[in-house]
């Protein structure tokens, strides 16, 4: 560690000798840059100590060079221009940390995703390529030795939701030997899972799942749960929250609870879709009920009764998909929010597909349809009960998404409802269908989150549900350290996936608890006190509050724990007192000038 | 210069000229978004060189203004779009900057098409590629730009380089 | 030597006007009773302003013989150029002095036109011109009594340091008269050299927000208003009322005394901090202030600020980065 940061301190004093390494990438670069003639050309600028070329340069081999010419040429800065760095610019920075210089002394040139594959001609890419690493240089020059962040974590986890996923996540937690605090804000544990029978793929009782689940976390004293309980305060920051709960009954205020964790864990769920009143009649016939109300009286209902509504049988069933899912601009009413809902729900399909298969089991005589946008029963025993229903004689009208079905009052009298719709599986003829019950399978949608937004500065999508940071690469992270996505607050889900992304955010959180600490990227934001005048247009900018205000010295101070490093603060300073390291301005307007060609130093004009 | 009145020459546009734009892009969604198009092997035009930021947040007006002032001949600023910030909403302070920048590059003689503002996502490879092309075009026809040029023409920066008086 | 040939051990100093309004020569007067303690120790060499002082005789002041020479205005033509260079061969200090020297000043709003629209109204289009045959002025013409020269008019107006090496520069339109003093006592004291790198003083690090007696409420800005059509509410925030105020990116030195005065600050000190650049830093401070969701109703409130190229390059126009028109 001081050998480090002597040599930290030593680069620092130096001038910069520079070592570029350019990719062939198997071809994939070559055959189009003339790397070798770029590596010359690049060669001959100043500070730069080497310049040249490798088949591969994140091959063992590849990160050996680099390692081998740091030492060989006394190199205190790496340009690798390969592929882009969302692949591999971790990778170099650890062969600069193993050969002993800091790994942020480096900078990566994106020369195939945004060179290589997109110019077909040969000069052109080249030239560019040129150009861009000239502009790296430019950067690289006004680099300096970073250090990443270290934020210690409290070994004890929040999970907030004490639904399937909630309990999942919080299990998973305690059986590492965690101690997790566990709120609920209704009466009981299981959330929108404990209402349901029959559950798809397997057909397990729900509550026979449930059970046991939550006996297990009801039994072990690693988990505090708390039911009617909310938070009402948190502070601190990431690794370190200190959370105030306050656990009431029927809405009244009871004792408050303090919780002081590292890892919070968000299992709040969703909500379903309400439809408008009017919409496909809801709200102005009592026969327009949604797919999980009919789930939950079918819980209720007793096999062999006759299935009624309001002591009238039931003869004809119409399901109508994608109700609050998919929906399109001037065809659908935007909600309070003035958003439509025009992604899909998923479950909704099969869901849909198993009550129609439920409902001919127990009365089989039922005349069933189902109006569809689409059959989406993508997943493992999903597709089994498309066929079922089909084989058990359930009808398939395919809508169209623009002109979707009308539900009406049968004029004729003969049965309270008629569904209207045309169907695209039979050219576009006008169907009409009797129905004594219409069930809408209406879509999932996010519930309002502002709180939580707002305490722990969540990432939103363009749908109103929680934003990873990346869905592959970091599926159930979100931007701010610490804070995970436990399942449906994320988008649609079903059981299977939730408890999977719980399952998924438990193990992510318990990492970080055995780390102990967690490492965050130094390209945070610095005050200079000396050009600061407190003058707080940067605290209005912080999407994180990370910036508040030093009364003594009537300055402006970057809490290096919440900053993000976004940089936007940086660059709403009207007298530019505030850098951002890694992206400061000498760095950024270096690279802009030795892009255009520019000799530093030099005056407009000159 | 014997003449009284001087007229800004118009700058010749040499043989082989290439629009040179400046394109500052977000890391997490139009930078994701222009790999997206690398992936996807869409041939566009390699006029627009990237300078990558974490946040669109992060472009100061100053960095658009310098690279037109050392000649740059397009600028274009991509962010995450509204809502979809990775940083939440660094996009909207991006947004809110975009009028006042706008009126004073136009107010200083800059054509509207060179310099544009675009929300590209990490799955909008095509459109980035297409956004490119367009802008490319559109300064090729506009010509250069040559900011130092015109700038030098006029002395800006080193004078005339006169005797000093009496000399 | 002075101008009358004796050798004296006094300090020598002097002020050149360029393209200036005199308003720097008052100020060097403004440092009151002041003027008495430095006459003691320096003495006037070149002052067109206020003696008569000929070219010819600096001409004839052997090199560096001017020990420290302020010189205010803006490059605006040849004459000015060539008496800058002089200057700077006859002085071992050369100081811009006042905003048209460090930054272009008011003369610098002239590089918001091209130079060819500049020739047009004020040759041709003006309408109290009488000029039916269109003549434009001639550096050289031809006359009775021989060759009449005059001044080539310069494109574009220029600082100081765009011809000249400038030791120091002293920003204010015009500089503050105790800011001032302060400087000539440490010149004159001998506490920093004669000789250097164009170093800015005569002002503080800050922004004028740190001398500004007014308070911020953290509130949006809905509407923009100029001086004369709003009732500011007293110590409440100009910027944040809609009225523009120059505040957040001009240096402070001044002790805010337009704002103490009743009226926003117009930026003439220059730009704060580590800016090069007050248009764009003033959207850096105005943008976040405004209360807009979407880029329409940003556009619309921004439009409501008459000529902000104007506004935000008052007195900064010849140090910007873009620094003219196309």
């Amino acid at each position: 560690m001081t050998e480090a940061m002597t040599r930290n301190e030593q680069v620092r004093g130096e001038e910069p000798r520079i070592g570029v390494f350019i990719c062939h990438c198997g071809g994939n670069i070559s055959d189009v840059v003339d790397v070798r003639r770029v590596a010359e050309e690049i060669g001959k600028l100043p500070n730069v100590a080497i310049s040249t070329t490798h088949m591969f340069m994140c091959s063992d081999p590849g990160q050996g060079l680099i390692q081998e010419k740091i030492k060989e040429c006394g190199l205190n800065r790496v340009i690798v221009a390969a592929c882009s760095p969302s692949l591999h610019e971790l990778t170099f920075r650890r062969t600069l940390n193993r050969a002993g210089l800091n790994p942020y002394l480096f900078e990566h040139t994106n020369i195939r995703e945004q060179v290589s594959w997109v110019v077909e001609d040969k000069e052109l890419a080249t030239r560019k390529t040129t150009r861009l690493i000239r502009a790296a240089i430019g950067r690289i020059r006004h680099l300096v030795p970073l250090e990443k962040r270290h934020i210690p974590i409290h070994p004890a986890a929040l999970v907030i939701g004490g639904g399937v996923a909630g309990l999942t996540a919080a299990r998973d937690l305690a059986c590492r030997g965690i101690e997790v605090t566990l709120i609920e804000r209704g009466d009981h544990l299981g959330g929108r899972m404990a209402d349901l029978g029959h559950i798809f793929p397997t057909e397990d009782q729900a509550n026979d799942l449930l059970r046991p689940l939550i006996q297990e976390v009801l039994a072990t004293s690693k988990i505090r749960v708390y039911t009617h309980a909310e938070i009402e305060e948190s502070a601190g920051t990431i690794g370190d929250f200190h959370i105030k709960i306050c656990v009431g009954a029927n809405g009244k205020p009871g004792e408050v609870v303090e919780a002081h964790v590292g890892v919070i864990i968000l299992a709040i769920g969703l909500e379903e879709y309400a439809p408008r009143e009017g919409e496909y009649g809801m709200g102005l016939y009592p026969q327009v009920i949604t797919l999980l109300d009919l789930a939950r009286e079918l819980v209720k209902e007793k096999p062999g009764q006759e299935f009624t509504l309001n002591g009238r049988p039931i003869r004809n069933v119409a399901f109508l998909h994608c109700v609050g899912s998919r929906q399109h601009h001037g065809v659908h009413r935007p909600g309070p929010q003035g958003k439509i809902n025009d992604y899909c729900s998923r479950y909704c399909c099969t869901g849909i597909l198993h009550s129609a298969c439920e409902l001919k089991k127990r009365y089989p005589h039922l005349n069933i349809y189902e109006f569809f946008e689409d059959i989406r029963a993508y997943g493992r025993g999903h597709e089994e009960y498309y066929t079922k229903a089909s084989e058990e004689g359930v009808r398939f009208v395919r809508f169209d998404p623009l002109r979707p079905p009308c539900v009406e009052k049968d004029p004729r009298g003969e049965s309270p409802l008629l569904v209207r719709s045309i169907d695209r599986l039979t050219e576009n003829m006008e169907v009409e269908v009797p129905a004594d019950l219409v069930v809408l399978g209406i879509g999932l949608q996010a519930r309002d989150m502002s709180k939580l937004i707002d305490l722990y500065r969540c990432s939103v999508g363009a749908d109103r549900f929680l934003l990873e940071v990346h869905p592959k690469l970091r599926p159930v992270e979100l931007a701010v350290s610490g804070v995970f996505l436990g399942g449906s607050a994320q988008g649609p889900m079903d059981i299977t996936e939730a408890t999977a992304a719980a399952a998924a955010a438990g193990s992510k959180a318990a990492a970080m608890i055995t780390q102990g600490e967690v490492e965050m990227d130094p390209f945070i934001a610095k005050v200079n006190e000396d050009l600061c005048t407190g003058c707080r247009i940067c605290l209005s900018v912080c999407p994180y509050d990370a910036i508040s205000r030093d009364e003594e010295k009537g300055i402006a101070i970057i809490s290096e724990k919440l900053c993000t490093g976004c940089g936007t603060c940086a660059a709403s300073c009207p007298s530019n007192a505030i850098q951002q390291l890694g992206f400061n301005d000498a760095e950024v307007k270096s690279e802009v000038l030795a892009l255009l060609g520019v000799p530093e130093q030099e005056p407009v004009g000159a | 210069m014997e003449q009284g009145r001087t007229e800004t020459a118009k700058p010749e546009v040499a043989e082989g000229w290439e629009p040179r734009i400046v394109g500052f892009l977000c890391y997490w969604c139009s930078y994701t978004g222009a790999d997206g198009a690398g992936t996807a092997r869409i041939q566009y035009a390699p006029n627009v060189d990237i300078i990558k930021v974490m946040c669109s947040g992060r472009i100061d007006p100053e960095l658009v203004s310098t690279a037109f002032a050392h000649g740059a001949d397009g600028v274009m600023v991509c962010g995450c779009h509204i809502g979809d910030c990775h940083y939440i909403n660094g996009n909207h302070k991006t947004m809110a900057r975009m009028p006042l920048l706008k009126r004073l590059l136009a107010d200083l003689g800059i054509e509207p098409e060179r310099f544009r503002h675009e929300w590209v996502s990490a799955a909008e490879g095509q459109k980035f590629a297409q956004l490119v092309t367009e802008m490319t075009e559109q300064v090729r026809k506009l010509g250069p730009l040559n900011w130092p040029g015109i700038m030098h023409s006029r002395g800006v920066g080193h004078g005339q380089d006169l005797r000093p008086w009496g000399e | 030597m002075d101008s009358n040939g004796q050798v004296s051990g006094k300090l020598k100093i002097g002020m050149y006007w360029a393209a200036s309004c005199g308003g720097c020569d008052i100020s060097l007067l403004e440092i009151g009773p002041h003027l008495l303690e430095l006459i003691q120790v320096a003495e006037v060499v070149f002052w067109p302003c206020a003696a008569d002082f000929k070219y010819e005789d600096v001409a004839r002041y052997p090199d560096g013989y001017i020990d420290v020479m302020f010189y205010n205005g803006g490059v605006r033509n040849s004459e000015q150029e060539e008496v800058a260079r002089l200057l700077r061969k006859k002085s071992k200090c050369l100081v811009a002095y006042g905003e048209c020297a460090v930054d272009g000043g008011i003369p610098a709003l002239a590089n918001l036109k091209t130079p060819e629209a500049i020739y047009d109204a004020s040759y041709h289009e003006n309408p109290s011109l009488d000029n039916p045959d269109g003549t434009e002025p001639q550096p050289i013409t031809e006359c009775p009594y021989g060759e009449l020269e005059i001044p080539r008019l310069y494109p574009q107006v220029l600082r100081l340091q765009d011809v000249a090496h400038a030791d120091y520069r002293i920003p204010g339109c015009p500089p503050s008269a105790e800011r001032v003093w302060e400087v000539i006592q440490l010149i004159v004291g001998g506490k920093v050299p004669l000789e250097n790198s164009g170093v800015v003083v005569g002002c503080y690090d800050k922004s004028v927000c740190d001398e500004c007696p007014l308070e911020k409420r953290m509130v949006k800005i809905e509407q923009f208003k100029r001086i004369h059509q709003a009732r500011p509410e007293p110590g409440w925030c100009l910027l944040e009322q809609g009225i523009v105020c120059m505040g957040p990116a001009t240096r402070s030195g001044c002790g805010a005394l337009c704002i103490k005065g009743g009226v926003a600050c117009e930026g003439c000190f220059g730009p704060s901090g580590e800016s090069e650049d007050q248009g764009t830093a003033m959207i850096g401070a105005i943008s976040p202030l405004l209360n807009a969701t979407t880029e329409d109703r940003a556009a619309e409130l921004v439009n409501q600020i008459v000529d902000p190229a104007g506004y935000f390059y008052r007195f900064t126009f010849g140090s910007n980065i873009l620094r003219g028109r196309k």
